[in-house]
């Protein structure tokens, strides 16, 4: 006990020494953590640089092994011997020529790996960003650090006629579906009993479709990846691989076939035609990525592994299950009771490292599927629904926090929610980091930006993480807290990143980028002009262009003075019909705004077009409706004639009198006042039970109870006081008895002819029939005064007011 | 019944044998009404009275009856329309509810009296060009009211009162300025979307589109689904609308462009205008584009920034030419007064204002070739007779008066 307080004091000291380094002094740098380098098999000479030690350290260690490179470029084996065990100094010397320690991605081993030369995991890809990592962790700052992409010319292409997927099913159906069908469903669709994205051979042939476009190239069928995989690459063939991947070309070729030609319009000013992949590629923007121990970055695009590329052993590799399929432009798509997890062995590197640090970042690109899943955990390490140590997840529009702490149970209880009335997540891509140090706790960002969210936890220590528990994305280990919605990046850090941190990894943006450079320069007649655009694939549907730019690669070359109208994107020979966000563009490009380096900016707006192809085979061009000295002019499409007007069903000529037109009719059939005590009290009390509306098939019984109450109110009103009465029923004495005012047929004309005068209106043929409302008037009053001899005094009131309801209650106040 | 109760004498029994014969004579007096309605072939006096049902919403005096029949009789059924439109009730009654639902999310016809809705009457009261109903620096209320809290703009106790006291609309309602008694610059007002209620129900929170839709709704009569037009240029989206709902930008490139495309660029002409839930009224900060219009800036990064109130209706073009836009307008400002204007001076206000006079009086949509070349001249009538509400509902009685 006493030993691990000795050995925490100095911690505490430098923890207090690096918070008191917040407040001011000298800039300091955190040392990044680096692995201890597992050496004991190595016996030869000490590195003899601290770049040989970086190399050493970074990238040699990892390629040593028999497995690895180590295999052949052993100090006895196949030339480059980068992989030496006897001498790492030599083997320095050997790698300096395989790597590119400016862009590590451009580097001879990133290229070897990345084309199959003996990767050591199922996807080539994964490969080469795993040395990609490697070989950038032993360049550190040097590649990090900001550096000018240079941008290269693309192939000059006129804009070709071209081929577009039909919008259509049918001609899939008949040619190509079937086959899959035969021969790909037991993996190629969704009710698979282990479906494997992309489900081109789904028993709905709507989605089967849509899954199987990228997999066609309509312009050379050849390079189909449908017959690719069968020809090349063996992949699950019924039989000899020739024979299916002819059979299958034949399908294709049956479908292409019946695919017309789209002719380019030749009116159109067009520029110079490429690929998404054709531009130059944006190197991503720099990532903080010192203390990453894990790294998803969903590139692979094919089978059912995630891997981890972050270069740090072991690699947490997540398997698929349930419905998970890949997004274009690199990411994952989770849906309902998917997940991605890893194995607890090699999860195992989370708990170490963060226990070592006391410190964590969960870093992920999200697009939730909707914001009203709750219990959805997007990444998670833990063991189960009530086991954890740490867990992202989304509750609606808040996101959820849970870190198993000494503050906390073994469930990370109690959580942190974000706000809701900050309503923080939304079904869009957004950049989530949830932090967590001793100090603070948990802590989220969401787009760079602090939620101002408190743990209510508050910090404490990690070293009751269970190393057993697995890491899991979008649910939990038990497939109880599913989450749906696209992951593009996840990362975890064994740091809190600072805020200054998360928003530069905002700022680097996710996916892959490319600067498309379309070429004007026969339109401008400015060298080596072009338009360039940042574009990248935005999800599975649709490409992202922003920032237009105009550039001439030629530093030599000024515009001048050009003007630019009216500009379009094209795709596969036609202008897409949908996102012409630079339609009102009207700019001039001069010498005073054009910069040689950075070129003239086109505005900053950005648009998102659809996705035909994919990115292979999408080939984009502009149009202009000036540019230069050229012009083309733009008609809109002829407007549809409008459909011709459908006569309504007969309706009924007559309506009822809505609430206030009962009130008001009835103040006006009775002349007492809306604003009488009792009538207003009634009235508020029965008014939202009145008809709302004029129509006669919305009428309800209920509706005529409120209305009967309400009547009988006006009649009261009307027959207790005394001038209302005396005006409304002259010369009738309501103190007289039942049987003198209602005994006879002369006696209640004086009572009932001012009602139906003023209720039914005189000589309307449209009202009830005065008669036989008379008659029911009449059989009423007669019951109400057969009271035995007994009457009451208010007897003949009460009758005048019951008789007066029964008319205004009814059908004369109700329709009209 | 309630009342019934408290003045019966002896007992129960008497009131549920009344309570029974009302429901006899209620159910009898329905099916008689219906059948003599039905039947009868209307005269004068028929005419005169439904006439008068429909525009004032109760039944005439005998001698209104009279006079309305005699001029029905005479081949005037517009004089006879004028006349039923003297009753106070056609304000107090049919027209506050014609406009209570414009005034509220819900559509709701029971709120209570406020600025909007009285601002409506006054105007069709005073003939006011009804095509200014969006535009105009006009606001009324009653300051001879007796017993009536005075105007404030930070409450509605001014209209509540009225409607309690059970003013009449008719008389008690005097036209005014809005710039006067709110302070909002003259330039800043534009109708009744600048109205208190309108405001509080449509400027508060949220990002101010609501103010567009529900002014297209009551206005124009057609919903953001009628408006749908993909093919317009997305470049004034703002950054707040993704472009990838769940991460699947068709929803984006099949639906939202549809309507956000045109809707952004227009709803713009709001970007100064607020309902301050703490003073509890219409805010207008001129020049300072207010900060709901930048809410969720990261969901669409590259998306539009709105830098002022400067609109511009892409709706001119495509599909939607069909609302009938002025031609004699430039289709693009700045702020809410002529951006109310391109919206009233477009056909479609004014095919709107006649449906919906056609509604309330004839409780039916047209049906039918003849009604719909009715609503076509009393259209015509309306905007050609200088936007007056009053000979909307004139011409639309007698053409629902019965045969």
């Amino acid at each position: 006990m006493s030993r691990a307080m000795n050995l925490l004091r100095p911690l505490v000291l430098l923890a207090a020494l690096s918070l008191a380094a917040c407040g001011g002094g000298a800039e300091t740098k955190e040392n990044p953590i680096i692995n201890q380098a597992p050496v004991p098999d190595y016996t030869g000479p000490a590195a003899s640089t601290p770049d040989i030690q970086a190399f050493k350290i970074n990238l040699w260690e990892n390629l040593k092994a028999s497995n690895r490179c180590g295999g052949c470029h052993n100090a006895t084996g196949q030339s480059p011997r980068f992989a030496r065990n006897d001498d790492v100094n030599l083997a320095y010397q050997d790698a300096l020529a395989l790597v590119n320690l400016t862009q590590p991605d451009m580097s001879r081993l990133v290229a070897k790996v990345s084309g199959g030369h003996n990767c050591w995991l199922s996807a080539n890809s994964a490969c080469g960003d795993t040395m990609t990592v490697w070989i950038r962790n032993w360049a550190g700052a040097v590649a990090t650090g900001g550096k000018t992409i240079q941008l290269v010319a693309p192939p000059d292409r006129s804009v070709g006629s071209s081929k577009t997927f039909p919008t259509d099913s049918a001609l899939y159906a008949s040619t190509i579906h079937p086959l899959v069908r035969q021969f790909c469903s037991r993996c190629h669709a969704s009710n698979a009993g282990t479906p494997v994205s992309p489900y081109f051979a789904d028993a709905n042939v709507d989605a089967a479709y849509a899954a199987a476009r990228s997999k066609i190239n309509l312009d050379n069928t050849s390079l189909s990846r449908l017959e690719v995989r069968l020809r090349d690459e063996f992949h699950n063939c019924w039989g000899d691989c020739a024979t299916s991947a002819a059979t299958m070309l034949q399908r294709i070729d049956a479908f292409a076939n019946g695919v017309p030609l789209t002719q380019v319009d030749p009116s159109l000013v067009v520029s110079k035609a490429l690929t998404l992949y054709e531009g130059t590629v944006a190197a991503g923007g720099n990532r903080y990525e010192s203390n990453v121990i894990a790294l998803w970055e969903f590139k692979t695009g094919m089978g059912t592994t995630a891997f981890d590329t972050s270069g740090q052993e072991p690699a947490i590799n997540l398997t698929f299950s349930g419905d998970v399929s890949w997004v274009g432009g690199w990411g994952m798509k989770v849906g309902a009771g998917g997940k991605a997890q890893g194995t607890s062995s090699a999860s195992k590197k989370l708990a170490d490292r963060i226990k070592a640090t006391g410190e964590y970042s969960i870093e992920a690109w999200v697009a939730p599927a909707n914001v009203v899943q709750e219990d959805a955990w997007i990444v998670s390490y833990s063991g189960g629904p009530t086991a954890r140590n740490a867990t992202l997840g989304q509750r609606a529009y808040q996101y959820q926090m849970q870190t198993r702490s000494n503050k906390t149970d073994a469930n990370g209880a109690p959580f942190t929610l974000t706000k809701d009335t900050d309503r923080d997540a939304q079904a869009s891509l957004q950049h989530v980091v949830l932090t967590y140090d001793p100090v603070n706790g948990q802590r989220l960002y969401v787009n760079g930006v602090a939620t101002g969210d408190v743990d209510r936890a508050g910090g404490g220590n990690l070293s009751d993480w269970d190393d057993s528990f697995a890491l899991v994305l979008g649910n939990e280990t038990s497939g109880t807290r599913p989450w749906t919605g696209v992951l593009k990046l996840v990362a975890i850090h064994s740091r809190a990143l600072t805020a200054a941190q998360v928003r530069q990894n905002f700022d680097a943006g996710v996916g892959e980028r490319y600067f498309m450079l379309f070429n004007v320069t026969q339109l401008t007649n400015v060298p080596q002009s072009y338009i360039m655009f940042e574009a990248s694939q935005y999800d599975s549907y649709s490409y992202m262009f922003a920032k237009p730019t105009f550039i001439s690669l030629d530093p030599a070359a000024r515009p001048g003075s050009l003007p630019l109208k009216g500009m379009r994107i094209g795709i596969n020979g036609v202008e897409a019909r949908v996102g012409q966000a630079y339609v009102p563009m009207d700019v001039m490009i001069n010498d005073s705004n054009y910069a040689p380096s950075t070129g003239q900016p086109l505005g900053g707006i950005g648009t998102v077009v659809a996705l035909e192809k994919g990115p292979s085979n999408d080939q984009f061009f502009l149009t202009f409706e000036r540019i230069a000295a050229n012009s083309h002019t733009v008609t809109e499409p002829p407007l549809a004639p409008p459909a011709a007007p459908v006569d309504l069903p007969p309706q009924s000529q007559v309506g009822l009198r809505q609430f206030e037109e009962i009130n008001a009719s009835m103040a006006a059939m009775t002349t007492v006042p809306t604003t009488q005590t009792e009538v207003k009290s009634t009235y508020d009390l029965v008014k939202q039970a009145l008809p709302q509306n004029e129509s006669v098939e919305g009428f309800l019984s209920a509706q005529q109870v409120g209305i009967a109450q309400l009547a009988i109110e006006y009649c009261n009103a009307l027959v207790e006081n005394s001038t209302l009465r005396g005006a409304y029923f002259p010369g009738v004495d309501f103190s007289g008895s039942a049987s003198a005012l209602f005994g006879t047929a002369g006696a209640r004309d004086q009572v009932f002819n001012p009602l139906l005068d003023r209720m039914l209106g005189v000589a309307v043929g449209t009202q009830p029939d005065r008669a036989a409302v008379r008659g029911e008037l009449d059989s009423l009053a007669a019951k109400l005064s057969s009271c035995g001899g007994s009457c009451a005094a208010d007897r003949s009131k009460t009758i005048a007011k019951a008789s007066c309801g029964a008319v205004l209650g009814s059908a004369v106040t109700l329709l009209q | 019944m309630m009342r019934a109760v408290s003045t019966e004498q002896d007992g129960t029994n008497q009131v549920a044998k009344m309570s029974v014969s009302i429901g006899k004579l209620t159910c009898a007096a329905l099916a008689l009404g219906l059948l003599a309605i039905g039947i009868a072939q209307a005269g004068s006096r028929e005419q005169a009275k439904r006439m008068h049902d429909r525009i004032a919403g109760v039944p005439p005096s005998a001698a209104v009856l009279d006079q309305m029949a005699a001029e029905i009789a005479a081949g005037r059924p517009l004089a006879a329309a004028n006349i039923a439109m003297q009753s106070s009730a056609f304000y107090n009654v049919t027209l506050k509810n014609f406009v209570a639902p414009w005034t509220n999310r819900e559509q709701s016809v029971f709120v209570p009296l406020n600025d909007y809705t009285a601002t409506v009457i006054g105007m069709v009261r005073d003939d006011e060009p009804f095509d200014t109903v969006l535009s105009a620096d006009i606001l009324y209320t009653a300051p001879g009211a007796s017993g009536v809290a005075a105007y404030s703009p930070s409450n509605n106790d001014h209209y509540d009162q009225l409607e309690q006291t059970g003013a009449d609309l008719k008389t008690v309602l005097v036209k005014q300025t809005q710039s006067g008694l709110n302070g909002i610059p003259a330039a800043a007002t534009a109708g009744v979307m600048t109205s208190r209620a309108a405001a509080q129900a449509f400027f508060i929170a949220g990002t101010n589109r609501a103010m567009f839709r529900f002014t297209l709704m009551n206005h124009l009569c057609r919903d953001m689904e009628q408006m749908l037009d993909t093919s317009r240029p997305p470049d004034r989206i703002r950054q707040d609308v993704s472009r990838s709902p769940g991460g699947d930008s068709r929803i984006f490139l099949n639906n939202c462009i549809g309507c956000h495309s045109g809707m952004d660029p227009l709803a713009q002409s709001f970007a100064y205008y607020q309902y301050d839930e703490t003073l509890a009224r219409l805010v207008y900060t001129a020049g300072q584009v207010q900060p709901k219009y930048f809410n969720n800036s990261d969901n669409f990064k590259p998306g539009y920034v709105t830098p002022d109130d400067h609109w511009d209706n892409y709706w001119r073009k495509g599909p939607n030419q069909v609302v009938g836009w002025d031609i004699q307008l430039p289709g693009s400002g700045n702020g809410a007064k002529t951006m109310g204007q391109e919206l009233a001076r477009s056909d479609a206000f004014a095919a709107c204002q006649v449906e919906k006079v056609f509604k309330t009086v004839c409780f039916r949509a047209p049906a039918d070739a003849t009604d719909r070349a009715r609503v076509q001249v009393i259209k015509s009538d309306f905007k050609a007779g200088g936007y007056k509400l009053k000979q909307v509902f004139a011409e639309t009685a007698a053409y629902c008066m019965g045969d």
